[in-house]
C-alpha cells in the first residue's frame, strides 16, 4: 500500500515537476474527454469535450498564461462541424494569433471545413 | 540521482540492451541551432501490435507532453481527418512520402513518427501490468535528417492501490484489469519518452538544457551518427 502510494506520488511529481511549469500550460483533462469523444462519438461526449476545451482557454486567460497549442484550433474545428461557422472562424483565428506558425495548418482546415472560398 | 529517483519512482522498468549517458547537446546537436523545429506535425501512431485500442491511447495523449516541452503541435485527431480525406488511412503509408510535403501543406518544421511495437497486458492474481515498446523519430521537413529519436521497452504497473485486504484487492484488480484507464498510462509513457527531448521555443528551459545528462539506448545513439 505504502509502496503504491509512493509510486503514484512519484509519478505525479515526475509529470508535474518536469513538464508543466516550463510552459505554464493548463491541459486539464483534455486527453480524457478527447478519448471518450473518440470512443463514443455522441452529443454528450462532444459537449463534454467542447466544455473541456473552453475551460482550458478560460483557465489560461485567468492565469495569464498561453492557451496550449491546438486548443483554439480543435474548438474551432468541432464548432464548424456543428455548423457554428462564425464562432469557428473566431477560434481558428485565435490559434493563428497565439501561434503564427499555425497559419498554413489553419488555412488547410478552413478549406476542408468549407469556411473559405 | 534525480534521474534514478524518477526512474524507480515512476515504476517504469526500462528493458534495454544497452544505454549510454550523454548530454542532450551531444546527443542531439541539431536541436541547438537553427535546425530546431518550432512546429511539429505528429503523425497518427503506427501500431504494429494486435492491440487495436493502443493507437487511440497514444494519439490522444501525445499533444500535451510534446507541447509542454515547448513545441507547437497540431491536434493529432484533426491531422488524422485530413489524412483520411487524402486517402491515407494508415500512417505506414506516410513513411514513403518526402517530409518536405508536410512543410508545404502543414507548415511543419518537423514530423514525428510514433510507432507502437508492443502493448501486452498481463494479469497476475493481485496485480496487473502492461509491457509497452515504443519508438519515436523526429525528422526535419527541411533536410530530412533525424533530429531526435527515442525507443524503449518498459513494463508499466497497472495495479490499483491496495486496500490492505486480500479479497478486496482481488476484486479490485479484477475490476481494474477489466476497465483499466489506459489513457493516463499512455500519457505517462509519452512523457517519459520526451524526458530526453531538448526543450523547444515555448519552454522556459529552451537552449539552457544542453548540459542535462540523459540516458540513450545504444541503438538510438548508433543511428544518430549515421
Amino acid at each position: 500500500m505504502k509502496l503504491n502510494s509512493f509510486l503514484i506520488l512519484s509519478t505525479l511529481i515526475f509529470i508535474g515537476g518536469c513538464a508543466s511549469p516550463n510552459t505554464g500550460y493548463y491541459w486539464e483533462n483534455y486527453s480524457g474527454t478527447l478519448y471518450n469523444f473518440k470512443k463514443n462519438p455522441n452529443e454528450e461526449t462532444r459537449q463534454k469535450h467542447i466544455k473541456e476545451l473552453e475551460s482550458i482557454i478560460i483557465k489560461a486567460n485567468e492565469k495569464g498564461s498561453r492557451v496550449p497549442p491546438g486548443v483554439h484550433a480543435e474548438l474551432g474545428y468541432i464548432l464548424a462541424q456543428q455548423g457554428e461557422k462564425g464562432l469557428a472562424v473566431e477560434q481558428l483565428n485565435n490559434e493563428i494569433n497565439v501561434y503564427p506558425e499555425s497559419k498554413t495548418f489553419i488555412e488547410r482546415i478552413s478549406i476542408m471545413l468549407g469556411l473559405e472560398d | 540521482m534525480k534521474y534514478l529517483i524518477l526512474i524507480f519512482g515512476t515504476s517504469l522498468f526500462l528493458v534495454s540492451c544497452g544505454t549510454t549517458q550523454q548530454s542532450k547537446l551531444e546527443a542531439y546537436p541539431s536541436m541547438y541551432d537553427d535546425r530546431q523545429p518550432l512546429s511539429v506535425l505528429v503523425i497518427p501512431a503506427i501500431n504494429n501490435t494486435t492491440a487495436a485500442d493502443a493507437t487511440d491511447y497514444f494519439n490522444v495523449t501525445i499533444n500535451e507532453p510534446l507541447s509542454n516541452f515547448g513545441y507547437y503541435t497540431m491536434p493529432v485527431e484533426i491531422v488524422k481527418d485530413i489524412f483520411q480525406k487524402e486517402g491515407i488511412v494508415d500512417s505506414t503509408m506516410i513513411k514513403g512520402i518526402p517530409p518536405s510535403i508536410f512543410r508545404k501543406n502543414f507548415g511543419a518544421d518537423a514530423v514525428l513518427f510514433v510507432t507502437i511495437n508492443a502493448w501486452d497486458k498481463n494479469y497476475i492474481v493481485i496485480s496487473g501490468n502492461v509491457t509497452v515498446s515504443m519508438e519515436y523519430v523526429m525528422l526535419s521537413t527541411d533536410s530530412n535528417e533525424i533530429l531526435w529519436q527515442y525507443s524503449a521497452t518498459q513494463v508499466v504497473d497497472t495495479t490499483a492501490e491496495s486496500t490492505g485486504f486480500i479479497i478486496a484487492d482481488l476484486i479490485s484488480t479484477a475490476i481494474t484489469t477489466a476497465a483499466t484507464d489506459y489513457v493516463p498510462i499512455a500519457k505517462q509513457v509519452n512523457y517519459q519518452a520526451f524526458a530526453g527531448l531538448p526543450h523547444g521555443k515555448y519552454s522556459t528551459r529552451h537552449r539552457i538544457d544542453g548540459e542535462e545528462k540523459i540516458l540513450i539506448s545504444l541503438k538510438d545513439a548508433a543511428t544518430e551518427e549515421n
